[in-house]
């Protein structure tokens, strides 16, 4: 009886699994539609391959579990918004985690050289810090403009303005980021 | 007064420098580049903003391991539910990697295919003239011989060599329509 009731369960359960499947494949369709650009955009935000995999990842669980498994109405907007997000608090985790480093550490002081500045790798880190520190409204239309690449048509769509304010905003936090840069530059 | 005027443009061009930056308008500007060798702060901020562009780039430039997304895409698969994980579309996507966009693939043939196009136009373009203007030439001489003809032998006898029935050209019909 016993053994009978175990097993209806499982068949319950698996049906059960197949029909969430049935459901939630779109979740595997939007992962091959829109996953290269996804991993580009990360890769240039976050500039860590191990990063990147795990920003995708919670992008990929938020996904799947939002409302309860339901499809959100803008997919890509709601990936590329979750992403965007998602990799933006862990480039602020880890500014802040180089800056504690670093104030820790009495004798690394900031020295910039004309040879540093031509640094490749510091001109991107030092890029990425500022964009990190953005308000929220221009850091979306830097990020999905000058990292993922989209139009500024696709921006709107995705952050619910006008291609034309989508310009805009672009336009002001490209000024904010040279006062920033040239600041950290002073520094 | 005049200090005011420099702001002001100051201010203006603070605005655009992005834009030429971002090339939506030439950096290279008479104007602009006036403006700008006479202006210390236009200098710096155009200084800073390249190197923000710099930044932008050598961001873009870095490439990523060729497995990223294959990795990235079995970590993800990973956490979702058992079902999905063993869905045939998640095998295919575990071994997944980047193909270039059908835009840069076909990029390298762009300039050939401009070429072809352009061509063609220009062939188009030089039947069609060579054509009209053909028309052109013989029903304009054949209009001369006549008048040469009435002016000599008269209406009935030029009528009866050129008869009234022959067919135009078609560019011809629509010049007699148009003067009419």
């Amino acid at each position: 009886m016993f053994g009978k009731t175990v097993s209806y369960g499982l068949l319950w359960d698996f049906a059960v699994s197949e029909a969430v499947s049935e459901d939630q494949q779109w979740i595997l369709s939007t992962m091959h539609k829109h996953g290269q650009e996804l991993i580009t955009m990360l890769w240039r935000i976050l500039g860590n391959e191990q990063d990147v995999c795990d920003a995708y990842q919670d992008t990929f669980l938020q996904l799947a579990h939002y409302e309860g498994g339901q499809r959100p109405e803008h997919v890509k907007a709601y990936i590329f918004r979750t992403a965007n997000n998602v990799a933006i608090s862990m480039l602020r985790r880890k500014v802040a985690d180089k800056r504690r480093i670093s104030t820790a550490i009495v004798t690394g002081k900031h020295v910039t050289s004309p040879a540093k500045e031509l640094d490749s790798k510091y001109l991107q880190e030092s890029l990425r810090d500022c964009i990190a520190q953005l308000p929220e409204h221009l850091r979306n239309v830097i990020t999905l403009r000058d990292l993922a690449e989209l139009s500024y048509a696709q921006i709107g769509r995705i952050l619910g303005i006008s291609a034309a304010t989508a310009r805009v905003y672009r336009c002001k936090a490209l000024q904010i980021l040279t006062i920033w840069m040239s600041k950290e530059e002073e520094k | 007064m005049t200090g005011i005027n420099k702001n002001n443009k100051c201010r203006r061009i603070r605005g655009w420098l992005s834009e030429a930056i971002s090339r939506h308008f030439d950096p290279g500007a008479v104007w602009l580049q006036n403006h700008i060798t006479n202006c210390p702060r236009c200098q710096r901020r155009l200084v800073s903003y390249g190197k923000v562009n710099l930044a932008i780039s050598a961001i873009k430039s870095q490439p990523h391991k060729l497995d990223l997304l294959m990795c990235a895409n079995a970590q993800a698969i990973g956490v979702l539910k058992h079902s999905l994980r063993h869905a045939q579309k998640a095998k295919k996507l575990r071994k997944i990697r980047p193909e270039p966009k059908l835009r840069e693939r076909f990029g390298k043939y762009t300039s050939s295919a401009v070429n072809v196009a352009a061509c063609i136009a220009i062939m188009l373009l030089m039947k069609i003239g060579v054509f009209s203007s053909m028309d052109t030439f013989q029903t304009q001489g054949q209009k001369v011989i006549k008048q040469y003809y009435v002016s000599r032998i008269g209406d009935d006898l030029a009528d009866e060599i050129f008869p009234k029935d022959t067919e135009l050209p078609p560019s011809a019909n629509a010049r007699s329509v148009a003067n009419v």
